[in-house]
């Protein structure tokens, strides 16, 4: 059967058909992406927390804006050499786009690498606003020792060998010294954390700490025995006392329990049935009906019930408690655990249920930092009415003794974030003053005046934090140099910061300049994250709108390649549906260069 | 649409054309986003940079749909179509300043930053107290 109007235009609407379609698919992606758009509005409008502005990377969205708009003309210019039957001319082209397409989402998979790659986290202390100092930067790793956790830095991992490599772990998990596990039965799902348990727990061995035993319904429908007797006969024993934990072994005790539990629910059942036919002949079909209002001959009635049951049920154990001998450290993803745990805690419960009951050891979290944001302190600190420079100073992380500071009495006892704070200061002085000069020198008065922003008050970002290491935390240096405008900052350009801090080499010139080290006990470890949709909003946002335009230059350039490697054939025997059949697909490929166009200044600078 | 050949080769100059507006408008949107001399408006980001920076991408978005889409000479059912998707967005964004001006207020009473007063009672939609957990 012959398509019509594949080549020629219809007479109604002027097109051809697969043109209708496509701008039919268009409009409705367009209310797809406005639709996201709209929510990226709402969330920025009503965002309760400061929103990240121009936190991202500039360098690789833009490379990406170019890279797209060339694919543009490319798609078009491919289109035009089919029109005037230039095939060579249209491969090259087409060729030309994909490899824009492939270049556009290596770059986005860079980018979203670096984002998976760097940890935030919101400190928790004391103080007027609960101190809410978000910290970023990049985990480092540790290792048990002993049962303890010990840092191991980047150097030494890298000279481990592989099989040491695997007992490394990166410093933000907690440590529980374990000493019995009770799983309950009704979440048939341990299977992999007991797998786990069992692969950390080395020489300890995990064993049944009771025997459990389910009675058996034969002999307790033969009634010769009471309730004791019953429990501690041999047909009743499931697992005994000091059998090794196994996954078989859990699933032999769940399918019991399971197999119990149905046979009294059954029984309990069969009972209200009973009842229920009871109370209708006792009081008649009519007001059996409202019951409710004879409560007491009901009430009745189910006591009665309830003491034979307990009789005649066989009432399984739904929890088995296992011993651990010796105790083992047991290393978890704070995201195991179904609720924060602070150092010294008795049990921590996973999100299977299984109690783990022990201590929980000190597990900080240990991390290169390389941004420090009190926008929040500010905030809550300015809705508290008060001023937030005292309650920034006041913060745990400027205050605590560092990890390395061990100093001499006398000495200077600030830890390197009250260094970098100060010198913060000083950068923020020299700024203020600049924005006086301009202000003057533009004629601005009242409050139109140019004043530093949030951002540039409260938040030192990494390149600030490496410049200032660079001066040696030197006040008088910092200013003069911001001051002069000479402070070394890494400019939009620097390929060292392309997507963002890089906590491999800090700075390829200076090797001296490092991350500060942080090492946070768990009790002041708020919320953290790495940067995915969990941290916040923004995030949330840009994964879900950049992903899914991702997922169209997939789509688009699936298309486009489709033409480019099997349009010979048609090219040869139809070249003008081709050409149009190209002309849809870079339609929609404009759509996606559209989206972006709108994308990037949204995402990467405002 | 262009059918000759002479129509598509002055065409494709024109393609050329826009595509170099195109990186021009890019790069005009990072200076104005980056460089001191270029920020208007109060110090950093503010209504003026987010009217700048949509008018750039405007005018972007445009000549991609005029000229690469060939918007400028098509017929009107596909119009019909566009304008239909444009107003179904600008919709949902309308929403969403509308619900800006929502003079109904959930609970306390905000900042203009968004944050709660904390010093004063939590209170349900009626302005009762409601019990914190």
């Amino acid at each position: 059967m012959e398509i019509p109007f594949i080549v020629n235009a219809r007479k109604d609407t002027g097109l051809f058909n697969s043109k209708v379609g496509i701008w039919l698919f268009l409009a409705s992606e367009v209310t797809l992406f406005g639709g996201l758009f709209s929510g990226y509005l709402f969330l920025r409008l009503y965002a309760d927390y400061p929103w990240p502005e121009r936190a991202l990377p500039v360098l690789p969205g833009l490379i990406n804006t170019f890279v797209l708009i060339g694919s543009s003309v490319t798609v078009v210019f491919a289109w035009a050499a089919l029109k005037m039957r230039e095939w060579r001319k249209f491969q090259i082209y087409m060729a030309i786009t994909l490899a824009c397409a492939g270049l556009f989402m290596v770059l986005k998979g860079i980018e979203y690498n670096a984002k998976f790659g760097h940890q935030a986290v919101r400190i928790q202390g004391g103080g007027p606003v609960q101190d809410n100092a978000i910290v970023e930067g990049h985990l480092h790793y540790a290792k048990l020792v002993d049962g303890e956790m010990v840092e191991v830095t980047k150097e030494e991992k890298e000279e481990m060998s592989d099989e040491d490599k695997e007992d490394v772990f990166t410093a933000n998990k907690i440590l529980v010294k374990a000493s019995e596990f009770t799983f309950v039965l009704t979440r048939p799902s341990h299977e992999a954390y007991v797998k786990a348990l069992l692969e950390q727990a080395g020489e300890s061995k995990i064993t049944l700490a009771e025997k459990y035993s389910v009675i058996d319904v034969e002999e307790l429908n033969a009634g010769e025995m009471n309730r004791d007797q019953l429990t501690n006969s041999k047909a009743a024993l499931v697992a005994g006392k000091g059998e090794e934990l196994s996954i078989d072994l859990l699933d032999k005790l769940e399918d019991a329990y399971l197999d119990a539990r149905s046979h009294d629910r059954k029984i309990r059942t069969q009972f209200l049935a009973a009842s229920w036919d009871w109370v209708r002949n006792e009081k008649g079909e009519e007001e059996a009906s409202t019951y409710i209002v004879e409560k007491d001959i009901w009430k009745e009635r189910r006591s009665e019930d309830a003491e034979k049951l307990k009789v005649l049920t066989l009432r399984a154990p739904s929890e088995v408690t296992f011993k651990v001998d010796p105790p083992f450290t047991l290393v978890l993803d704070p995201s195991d655990l179904v609720k924060k745990v602070n150092v010294g805690d008795k049990d921590a419960k996973l999100r299977d249920d299984t109690l783990v009951s022990g201590e929980v050891l000190p597990s900080p979290m240990i991390m290169g930092v390389d941004a420090l944001d009190f926008r929040t302190t500010a905030l809550r600190a300015e809705a508290e009415g008060l001023d937030p420079l005292p309650v920034i100073e006041g913060t745990w992380l400027l205050t605590h003794k560092g990890h390395h500071d061990d100093h001499a009495e006398g000495e200077d006892d600030r830890n390197e974030f009250k260094k970098i704070w100060e010198c913060h200061l000083e950068w923020l002085r020299a700024r203020a003053e600049y924005l006086d000069e301009k202000s003057d020198r533009k004629g601005l008065e009242g409050a139109d005046r140019l004043v530093p922003t949030d951002n540039d008050r409260y938040r030192v970002n990494w390149d600030q934090i490496l410049a200032y290491q660079g001066l040696g935390y030197d006040l008088k240096k910092v200013y003069d140099e911001s001051k002069a405008g000479t402070l070394k900052r890494t400019g939009l350009f620097d390929i060292n910061g392309f997507a963002g801090a890089n906590h491999k080499t800090p700075d390829t010139d200076n090797p001296d300049l490092h991350f500060p080290h942080l090492e946070i006990p768990r009790a002041n470890v708020g919320f953290e994250s790495s940067f995915t949709p969990k941290w916040n909003t923004y995030y949330a946002i840009y994964f879900t709108i950049t992903g899914l335009h991702g997922l169209h230059v997939i789509g688009g350039a699936l298309v486009l390649g489709y033409y480019l490697f099997f349009g010979r054939k048609m090219y040869e025997s139809n070249p003008e549906w081709l050409a149009n059949r190209v002309e849809v697909g870079g339609l929609f490929w404009h759509f996606v260069d559209l989206v972006w166009i709108f994308l990037f200044p949204i995402l990467y600078l405002m | 649409m262009a059918g000759s050949i002479e129509e598509i080769k002055k065409a494709k100059k024109l393609y050329l054309v826009i595509g170099g507006f195109l990186f021009l408008g890019t790069i005009l949107t990072v200076a104005v986003a980056s460089v001191e001399a270029l920020d208007f408006g109060a110090h950093g980001f503010d209504k003026w940079d987010a009217i700048i920076g949509f008018s750039i991408a405007g005018v972007k978005a445009s000549l991609v749909m005029l000229i690469f889409m060939h918007l400028n000479h098509e017929r009107p059912l596909i119009y019909f179509f566009y304008i239909l998707g444009l107003v179904m967005a600008f919709f949902c964004m309308w929403l969403i300043g509308w619900s800006k001006s929502d003079p109904i207020q959930f609970g306390n009473e905000t900042y203009s930053d968004g944050f709660y007063d904390l010093s004063k009672p939590a209170t349900d939609v009626h302005g009762h107290g409601v019990e914190e957990e």
